[in-house]
This record gives C-alpha cells, sequence and structure tokens, in this order.
C-alpha cells in the first residue's frame, strides 16, 4: 500500500518542527529548506535527510538516494520545500 | 571507548592500515579491516571491497550506515608510484587519484551517516609529508593526498555540529610496502628534510592515531599532523 502525499508531508513537518522548536502550525509545504529562507541549518538538514532515508525505508518501501547534482539548487531541487520533497517520495515508491 | 565500538580501517591488508588495524583490534575495538583481497590470516572481520568503486563499498559496508556503534573510519588504504608527471601513464594517474583521494572521500560519504545517527565519531584520513616538502617524482601522489588535506578540512566544518571530528595524518617514509621499492638513499634524503631527522615506525603513526580517537582529542577538527615535521 503507497503512502499518501499528506501522510509523507506531515512526516517531514513534524521532523522540521521538533528540528526547529517551532510548531506545526508554522510549518508547511512551502516552507523552504534549503536557499535564503530556509528554516534549517546544513546540520540540521542532514539529519533531516537521515530520518527521512529511514522513513522511506521503513515506510515507503525503497531505499531513497538523496545524492544529486542539483542536491542544493533552489530552483531544481527536491528539497527546495516541504512539499516538493513529499512529491520527490511519493513518486519514488514502488508501485 | 565503548568495548562495542567497531572501527573502520582501510588498506587493512598490508602497511599502515594493517599495523593500525592489528593494534586497534588488540585495544579491544571490534574492527573491520576492509581490502581488495581478503586476508584469511587476520584476526578482525575483513571483507574485501576496492575502495575507489562506490559500488563495491555500498555492497560491502552497506548495512553499517545505520549501525550506531561505527565509531571511527581510518582510511589508510593508498597506492604510489615514483615517476617523473610527463612519463607517468594516464591510467596510472588515474588510479592514484581514484584509490587515494575519491577512495577517502567515497569512504567518508558512506560512513558518515552512521555517526551523525550516533552524535559523534572520528575520521582519520591519511596524507604524506611529501605535501609540504614536494618532492621530486611524487608529483601525482602528493597532488591525490593534497587533495585529501583541503577535502579532511572542509569536511571536517561540515561534521563538527554532529559531534565528528576529521583529521589528517601526514607521516614520512615509513618501512611499509608502500615504499619497498624505493631505493635507500631516496628515503634517507626525504627523512633530512624532515623538522626531526629520523624515519618514523608505525608505532609512531599509532600513538596519534590513539590520540585522534581518545575523548582528549575532541577539539582537535581540520588539521594536518605531520609525523615527524615539515
Amino acid at each position: 500500500m503507497t503512502v499518501g502525499k499528506d501522510g509523507i508531508q506531515k512526516f517531514i513537518s513534524d521532523e522540521v518542527s521538533m528540528l526547529i522548536g517551532e510548531s506545526d502550525a508554522k510549518i508547511g509545504a512551502d516552507t523552504p529548506l534549503i536557499g535564503h529562507n530556509r528554516v534549517l541549518d546544513s546540520a540540521d538538514l542532514v539529519v533531516l535527510l537521515l530520518a527521512v532515508e529511514d522513513y522511506a525505508r521503513e515506510n515507503l518501501g525503497f531505499n531513497w538516494d538523496w545524492t544529486s547534482d542539483s542536491a542544493m539548487s533552489e530552483a531544481r531541487s527536491v528539497l527546495r520545500n516541504i512539499g516538493s520533497l513529499a512529491d520527490h517520495l511519493m513518486n519514488q515508491q514502488p508501485a | 571507548m565503548s568495548d562495542k565500538d567497531t572501527v573502520i580501517v582501510t588498506g587493512a591488508s598490508r602497511g599502515l592500515g594493517r599495523h593500525c588495524a592489528m593494534a586497534l583490534h588488540e585495544r579491544g575495538y571490534r574492527v573491520i579491516g576492509l581490502s581488495r583481497t581478503s586476508k584469511g590470516d587476520a584476526p578482525f572481520e575483513v571483507r574485501s571491497a576496492d575502495v575507489s568503486d562506490a559500488k563495491s563499498l555500498s555492497t560491502a559496508l552497506g548495512d553499517l550506515k545505520r549501525d550506531k556503534s561505527v565509531f571511527a573510519l581510518v582510511n589508510a588504504a593508498g597506492i604510489a608510484s615514483m615517476n617523473l608527471v610527463i612519463t607517468t601513464p594516464p591510467e596510472t594517474v588515474a588510479k592514484i587519484i581514484n584509490t587515494n583521494l575519491i577512495g577517502t572521500i567515497l569512504m567518508c560519504q558512506l560512513v558518515a551517516p552512521a555517526m551523525i545517527r550516533r552524535g559523534n565519531g572520528r575520521i582519520i584520513n591519511f596524507s604524506t609529508l611529501g605535501v609540504p616538502l614536494a618532492i621530486k617524482g611524487e608529483a601525482i601522489y602528493i597532488a591525490s593526498k593534497a587533495g585529501v588535506e583541503g577535502f579532511s578540512r572542509a569536511f571536517a566544518r561540515e561534521m563538527s555540529p554532529h559531534g565528528v571530528t576529521v583529521n589528517t595524518i601526514a607521516p614520512g617514509p615509513i618501512d611499509t610496502a608502500l615504499i619497498e621499492k624505493v631505493p635507500r638513499d631516496k628515503i634517507d634524503a626525504v627523512v633530512s628534510r624532515q623538522i626531526i631527522e629520523k624515519q618514523a615506525v608505525p608505532g609512531d603513526v599509532l600513538n596519534i592515531v590513539s590520540l585522534l580517537l581518545s575523548p582528549e582529542s575532541s577539539m582537535i577538527s581540520g588539521e594536518t599532523i605531520h609525523v615527524g615535521g615539515a
């Protein structure tokens, strides 16, 4: 059974919320993970990626490889914001 | 040190890697030695992989990515080829860079997540006194090791928030397989340019490895330690 975008997005939002110590209310699909207005520093971003990697493996059924030449690109990265990361993970799920 | 701490040592079948792996095993660490060819006589666990091949490394060590017992990585795998730049075949250039520099980077990429999950760790890379001494006939080897030093300094910044230190040990010539074909007079010439004009032995390197693994070294990161001085 595949997990829907809302479920994935909630997981990411909860993790981000925990890392920055803010309530979920301020965290949403448009919350940037990289770039000028990012809410995480690079160390917390790495912690988030590790948590997402575990989540993908345990809940989504695949091994997520986050290495990418555009990983830190504000325009192209799947890490642009929480919503883009959730979309990416949802599409990676095995059918 | 917890008695469950794991140390991964590359180049563990010979040379400094072998010395490090043996010594750390004797000190009670769980040692996982990595080498291109697995030797049956090692008292520690040995896994076979080519450090310059990401796929081979992932197969050999993939299970450790989430293993919080992984405390340290000692990147001792290395190759050298004394030759003039203009007479070195391109294939040899690529092999030296791939093993010494790319291999170090790939190992760090693979093992760092386990240390980040754990919240601390130690990464020890290897360079050479040849970098500051600019030894003739070792330009490509020195290029690969200068790359290791630069990489280690910058990577140390990335790992610092996670409690992981990254340092480089740069020994002069030590009697191991790496320099067995180098003429004695050339070794003596290098030693004479060290601050301490005495050839180091593996134990001198092990002392620095021990220091860098110890809790007392928690404020040392991004450094290159020259064994013998340069």
